[in-house]
């Protein structure tokens, strides 16, 4: 990400016709960003743009509807933003887009991995296609591109697809990448009882508390979630694998044809479970049959709000 | 001070296999990026290096536990009632039996409990199911060497080495821990052969701890905490400030040591339920929604503002000063969007009004 | 003569008012042998069902789902079927990854007056059910085997599990 000096000019620019903007500062240690909520001048200066801001602030439009709202985002958080435009969930006018331009952001748990705690790190620093992470005395150099978020692995995205403004210049795309992330098929490579027993183990660790839900753009029902209604009783109160699968097959199922993979399920959850695995096979299948990808132009028609009589790729009359 | 026993790294295993005999065990695990208290087996792996993702307050207060079953009949014919069926309902009382020794929690964790018992062990109210499984379950916790950038429990009255809650209190030192016994029952358990009374390295202990203590660096003072909070119940702007980045998830509830709300339903298949009691997320909607569909929080900086307040202001009021939180620093560590609540506090202590 | 006598297993068909409840209908009045695993659950029309009243059949431990509804431009409600369709086909290629054999899981389209029809459908699909067996089920808990081999993943450093 490139242009903080940029950006921040602009926003002393838009600042006074708006009530806010959301942005990114540097969070409670050197290995945190933390969201920040622009709202005076002086606020600008705690504006931080680089590979620690993970967060999709397009999350935060959706609850900010009668406000007048400055957002910067990312080459995948944009999608986010055209989703909900194409869905009318928020209103063009009242949001000013600034685009940025980014060659990838961090995983925290992948990082993890290779430093093991992260809860004594003092600074990070990107050099190039190394980051350097100082733990005290201690310093970790590791290739960055080992510690990305999985969606930067294979991104096409890297600049703003749709913006107001365009803070420095476009990257070009990266070429003969697949658009599906190799961890899928990967986990092709288990038989169904065992993909049935991951599931099992790994929402044993669920406790439930909605952060996936929660973080996720799409997600716009919020405190009405179909969820946490008694009746119909989808859930049960009872946090078990059963349930809290079920609750998963809702997020899934109420994703299709509109999640825009940005990740941020997985990143929220802090039981570090792989929740993008199911998008991603929910995605292949939206790309498969109706070649269709959510968040690329805010005029398309969802998938699933239409039909054709003969269905190009559905054969389901031959059984 | 008790006398300091000596327990080797690689006795552990043995240790917790003797306490299976009489006890649930529950240990640190890795699972999946996380680490969380999971039954020990045997052979099994341990970490006890890592702070543990989930806190140990579910040995006291499980997720979700059944506090009665029932089912309901139908009675043979009733000549008083004209020789018709009569429904009766069937009702089992589950009150924990088990006995439970958790290990390798760390000194924050354990004193979860304490906050509890303020609550749910008084002269007015008792919690029977809290109370049994508290009073079956002893803590084997290890002191902490290695403070994290979230931790501030030396801020709430607690420290890497604080025994509260404990039953045993382990010091990591060279190839072992030295054991010290803080409870009866904890001075039972270290009897054990695993126990080396020989062995001495209290001095290396002591400088553990000094170390952390070190690390963890002046204390965030949060005496005033209480009036400051209370004095902006009303300013809006402030706390919708504060909540700004809120996702209004649940994982700082849900992982915390000291959150102990719950929430208790019927849930029902044909003839037969049970009543569950879950925990419950003060950050949620539903928390407080009424039946009239008023909700008193209905945006996420009401709801906020009462975790914080409940932790900092309204527990320390009712409650001897004492401040409702442990430090662990779980609900930092793990939120999305990175809030932290010692700013939070600490905005509200330097909140000077201007309009007063 | 039910075919699976007293080895039935659980399987759920959500049918359309209009069409397949009765083809259903149809083929019971003519007494064409049928399998007798099928639950029958009648709904107004195919674009009434939501992936997740499957998901959650599963959820329940069903073995099987069939869906049945009117036949492509034959819908009661002119195109409800269509949007089904779309529906019901993303959620038969999702299912691989949760684990759960997407052959379990079938859609159709079966009219009223195709009695034989149900018939083949319903003992098609209840063979291939029994093929494939009783579903797992979510609320067994794991085998010591599983939970050795998840331990295993973990002790060889390979986090979450899914990447090997």
């Amino acid at each position: 990400m490139k242009g903080l000096e940029e950006l921040k000019d602009k926003i002393h620019e838009i600042l006074p016709d708006l009530d806010l903007v959301i942005g990114w500062e540097q969070g409670y240690d050197g290995l945190h960003a933390t969201p920040l909520f622009i709202k005076t001048p002086e606020d600008v200066d705690r504006l931080i743009i680089g590979p620690l801001c993970v967060h999709n602030l397009a999350t935060y439009l959706p609850g900010l509807k009668d406000k007048k709202v400055g957002v910067i985002v990312k080459g995948c958080d944009s999608r986010a933003v055209i989703e909900l435009l194409q869905e009318k969930l928020i209103n063009k006018d009242n949001v000013v887009i600034l685009g940025l331009t980014c060659d990838g952001v961090i995983n925290l748990t992948k990082l993890g991995r290779k430093i093991g705690s992260l809860g004594a790190v003092d600074d990070v620093k990107v050099e190039g296609e190394k980051l350097n992470v100082v733990i005290g005395d201690q310093q970790h150099n590791i290739a960055f591109s080992e510690v990305k978020q999985d969606k930067c692995e294979n991104c096409i995205y890297p600049n703003a697809l749709v913006f107001d403004h365009f803070i420095g210049e476009p990257v070009d795309r990266v070429e003969n990448v697949g658009a599906e992330h190799q961890s899928l098929s990967d986990f092709e490579g288990k038989s169904f009882d065992q993909r049935f027993a991951f599931w099992k183990h790994e929402m044993s660790r669920c406790i439930r508390c909605h952060a996936c839900r929660n973080a996720c753009p799409m997600c716009v029902c919020r405190d009405h979630c179909v969820a946490m209604t008694r009746n119909p009783h989808w859930l049960s109160q009872e946090n078990n694998v059963a349930e809290n699968w079920m609750f998963q097959m809702i997020h899934v199922m109420h994703l299709t044809g509109r999640c825009v993979e940005c990740g941020e399920c997985e990143r929220a959850c802090p039981m570090d479970i792989p929740l993008m695995l199911l998008r991603r096979q929910m995605n292949r299948g939206v790309r498969e049959v109706f070649d269709y990808e959510a968040g690329i132009d805010a005029q398309n028609r969802p998938p699933l709000l239409t039909f054709k009589v003969e269905e190009d790729n559905i054969s389901e009359r031959e059984w | 001070m008790s006398q300091q026993k000596f327990l080797a790294s690689q006795s552990i295993g043995s240790f917790l296999e003797t306490l299976l005999r009489e006890h649930r065990v529950l240990v640190p695990l890795c699972e999946g990026d996380s680490v969380v208290f999971r039954p020990f087996r045997k052979g099994g792996g341990l970490e006890l290096t890592r702070m543990p993702t989930t806190s140990p307050k579910e040995a006291t207060f499980p997720r979700v536990e059944t506090l009665m079953s029932f089912t309901q009949k139908v009675s043979a014919p009733q000549e008083e009632d004209g020789g018709k069926e009569r429904p009766e309902i069937e009702l089992t009382e589950h009150l924990p039996q088990d006995s439970t020794v958790v290990f390798g929690s760390r000194p924050c964790g354990a004193k979860g409990k304490t906050i509890f018992s303020r609550v749910y062990d008084t002269e007015a109210v008792k919690d029977p199911y809290f109370i049994a499984r508290r009073d079956n379950t002893l803590f084997i916790s290890i002191a902490c060497s290695a403070p994290e950038t979230t931790c501030f429990c030396t801020s709430v009255g607690g420290g890497p080495a604080d025994s509260t809650g404990s039953d045993i209190l382990l010091i990591p030192v060279t190839d072992g821990f030295m054991a010290e016994a803080v409870t009866e029952a904890g001075a039972k358990l270290m009897e054990s052969a695993f126990f080396d009374a020989g062995t001495q390295k209290a001095e290396e202990a002591q400088a553990v701890v000094e170390r952390a203590e070190t690390k963890l660096g002046q204390a965030q003072d949060f005496s005033n905490a209480r009036e400051k909070l209370l004095k902006l119940f009303d300013n809006e702007s402030f706390w919708e400030e504060m909540s700004a980045k809120c996702i209004s998830c649940g994982t700082c509830t849900y992982l915390c040591p000291t959150c102990y709300c719950f929430n208790i339903t019927d849930e029902t298949a044909g003839n037969t339920g049970k009543r569950v009691r879950t925990w419950d997320n003060c950050m949620d909607y539903l928390f407080t929604l009424e039946a009239s569909t008023h909700n008193p929080r209905s945006s996420k900086a009401k709801r906020l503002k009462n975790r914080v307040g409940h932790k900092f202001s309204y527990y320390p009021s009712l409650h001897e000063e004492h401040i409702a939180c442990c430090g662990c620093g779980r609900c930092i560590k793990s939120c999305p969007a990175a809030v932290d609540i010692r700013q939070i506090v600490k905005s509200a202590q330097e909140y000077e009004d201007v309009n007063i | 003569m039910p075919v699976y006598d007293g080895k039935e297993l659980r399987i759920v068909g959500f049918l359309c008012n209009w069409c397949s409840y009765g083809g259903a209908d149809t083929a019971g009045v003519a007494r064409f042998h049928q399998a007798t695993d099928l639950r029958i659950i009648r709904v107004p029309c195919s674009g009434r069902i939501d992936p997740l009243f499957i998901l959650k059949a599963f959820q329940g431990g069903a073995a099987g789902v069939l869906v049945s509804g009117c036949h492509p431009r034959d819908c009661h409600y002119a195109e409800g079927n269509y949007y089904a369709r779309r529906r019901l086909e993303l959620l038969k290629r999702f299912l691989p990854v949760t684990g759960i054999d997407p052959e379990r899981f079938e859609y159709t389209w079966v009219s009223a007056s195709e009695g034989p029809r149900w018939q083949h459908v319903v003992q098609t699909f209840t063979d291939r059910i029994h093929k494939l067996g009783p579903a797992p089920l979510l609320s067994e808990p794991l085998t010591d085997a599983e939970m050795v081999e998840f331990q295993r993943q973990v002790e060889a450093g390979r986090g979450c599990g899914c990447h090997i």
